[in-house]
């Protein structure tokens, strides 16, 4: 048994996904667009706001369950899974560093999907790298708000997004603010044709001498990329390693299940020895990415500093993990499985997706890279 | 708050600090983000370690790098917190 079906709710999780989204993925990604009853749906059942306080509209669940919710729903659509993880890195932005105020206004609209977020990170320019972000704020003449000015590229749920959680620079410091769609100077642009993640909302958010009040600063002048980003992004991290073991546990089971009734000649496809090979490859990643995803789960919940690297771990092993299974898912189908009516051919574009979003695989590479090297150091004198 | 209190939650955030930039000699005064010993991690690490250990909360208005710049830093603004608490 993997470790996330032994969550009470991992089962419901499940059956909503098989009645609600499987069906349908496949159309989602073909039309690139998710319907918004659906989005309501999932907000009916809590799942929108899982991890906020139930003070604020939320559900108060454990990071495990909230790894099991996206693990469920990663089996079904990466896109549809990726609402998951974009309201849990502004929602637990907001819980952490947002005014009282900000939460009371925010968070409850955010968990009854009346208003979603959009964690507005990445430039055109910059991708991952943080450090170099050109968004800029600037003081509006006279005082008492700033200007907004940049552009942000490849940002998830922006295409539905009520507000984005914006992150650029006040005089060299980083700095984080929220700044609604509809206010003037915001332009939303829609990025269509994706490889995959294609009904995931993503779009490009212009920001021309857009007004922000300084009452939506979020966090202080100069914590933005310490301490802000990184908890939305832990979460991003967590929520798209779950995604990912979901699309590997898809991978495996409709892997498992052509090799056992397709037949070549007299034999079952899965006769053949180098398809043994490729499933109990298959098999043996999804135990160790569900290890590590669950690790950091438990990791996190139990407050532990080592949840961050295990977030890290755990996100960039199952990523790289989900596009090993989803080229060998597709290998083993052979033809059928590079077309549509395969959801395979689907998991192979969107597990690529992943092993870009939340960091790309070389940016984890380079953080573990250093952690680990630094374990190594002697002392300095 | 005692002396012996003091010294208590200094080695405690000395031991943390010492084991995640891998320095053992760690003066109580050196600035831990100036000299570069930290990693990109380190800062909501010791953040959430503080919050674990001393049953604190690190929020909005605490943001302060003074706080979290060195041993003496941190120790201060614990001792801070769990008196005010």
């Amino acid at each position: 048994m993997f470790p996330f079906e032994q969550i009470g709710r991992y089962r419901d999780f499940q059956a909503f996904v098989s009645r609600d989204v499987m069906p349908e993925a496949e159309r989602w990604d073909r039309e690139q667009k998710l319907p918004s009853a659906l989005i309501a749906g999932m907000a009916d059942r809590g799942y929108l706001g899982c991890s906020v306080p139930v003070d604020y509209g939320g559900q108060g669940w454990d990071t495990v369950t909230f790894g099991a919710l996206n693990e469920a729903f990663g089996r079904g659509s990466s896109a549809l899974t990726g609402v998951l993880t974009v309201q849990a890195m502004v929602s637990s932005t907001l819980v952490k560093w947002g005014t009282p105020e900000q939460k009371r206004r925010l968070l409850p609209s955010l968990c009854n999907g009346n208003a979603l977020g959009a964690f507005a990170l990445t430039e055109p320019g910059a991708g991952s790298a943080l450090r170099s972000l050109e968004t800029r704020f600037s003081k509006k003449a006279g005082g008492g708000s700033l200007v907004l000015n940049g552009t942000k590229r490849w940002i998830s749920c922006a295409q539905f997004a009520a507000f984005f959680l914006v992150f650029g620079r006040f005089e060299q410091r980083p700095m984080a603010c929220v700044v609604p769609t509809e206010r003037a100077g915001v332009h939303v642009e829609p990025i269509i044709d994706l490889m995959g993640f294609r009904a995931a909302g993503l779009a490009e958010i212009r920001f021309d001498d857009v007004e922000v009040p300084l009452d939506d600063v979020i966090g202080k002048p100069g914590f933005a990329l310490s301490h802000v980003a990184p908890v939305g992004l832990h979460y991003g991290r967590i929520s798209t390693a779950c995604s990912a073991l979901g699309l590997m546990r898809g991978c495996l089971e409709e892997s498992i299940a052509y090799a056992a009734a397709r037949t070549v000649g007299d034999k079952a496809v899965g006769e053949v020895g180098m398809i043994k090979t490729l499933l109990a490859r298959m098999g043996t990643d999804v135990e160790a990415a569900g290890a590590l995803c669950h690790g950091a789960c438990r990791a996190d919940d139990d407050r532990l500093p080592e949840a961050y690297e295990k977030a890290l771990m755990a996100k960039y092993f199952t990523s790289v993990a989900a596009g090993r299974a989803s080229s060998d898912a597709v290998q083993i189908r052979g033809a059928s499985g590079c077309h549509a009516s395969s959801p395979v051919s689907r998991y192979f574009r969107d597990a690529k997706i992943m092993e870009i979003i939340e960091g790309t695989t070389q940016i984890h590479e380079k953080i573990l890279g250093e952690i680990l090297l630094q374990r190594a150091r002697g002392p300095i004198h | 708050m005692s002396f012996e209190r003091q010294n208590g939650i200094r080695a405690t955030v000395k031991g943390f600090i010492s084991r995640a930039s891998n320095v053992e000699e760690l003066d109580d005064d050196v600035d831990l983000f100036e000299t570069g010993i930290v990693n990109s991690l380190f800062a909501v690490q010791l953040m959430t370690f503080l919050e674990k250990t001393f049953a604190i909360e690190v929020g909005l208005d605490d943001l302060d790098i003074e706080n979290f710049k060195s041993v003496n830093a941190t120790t201060a603004f614990v001792v801070q917190k769990t008196v005010r608490t």
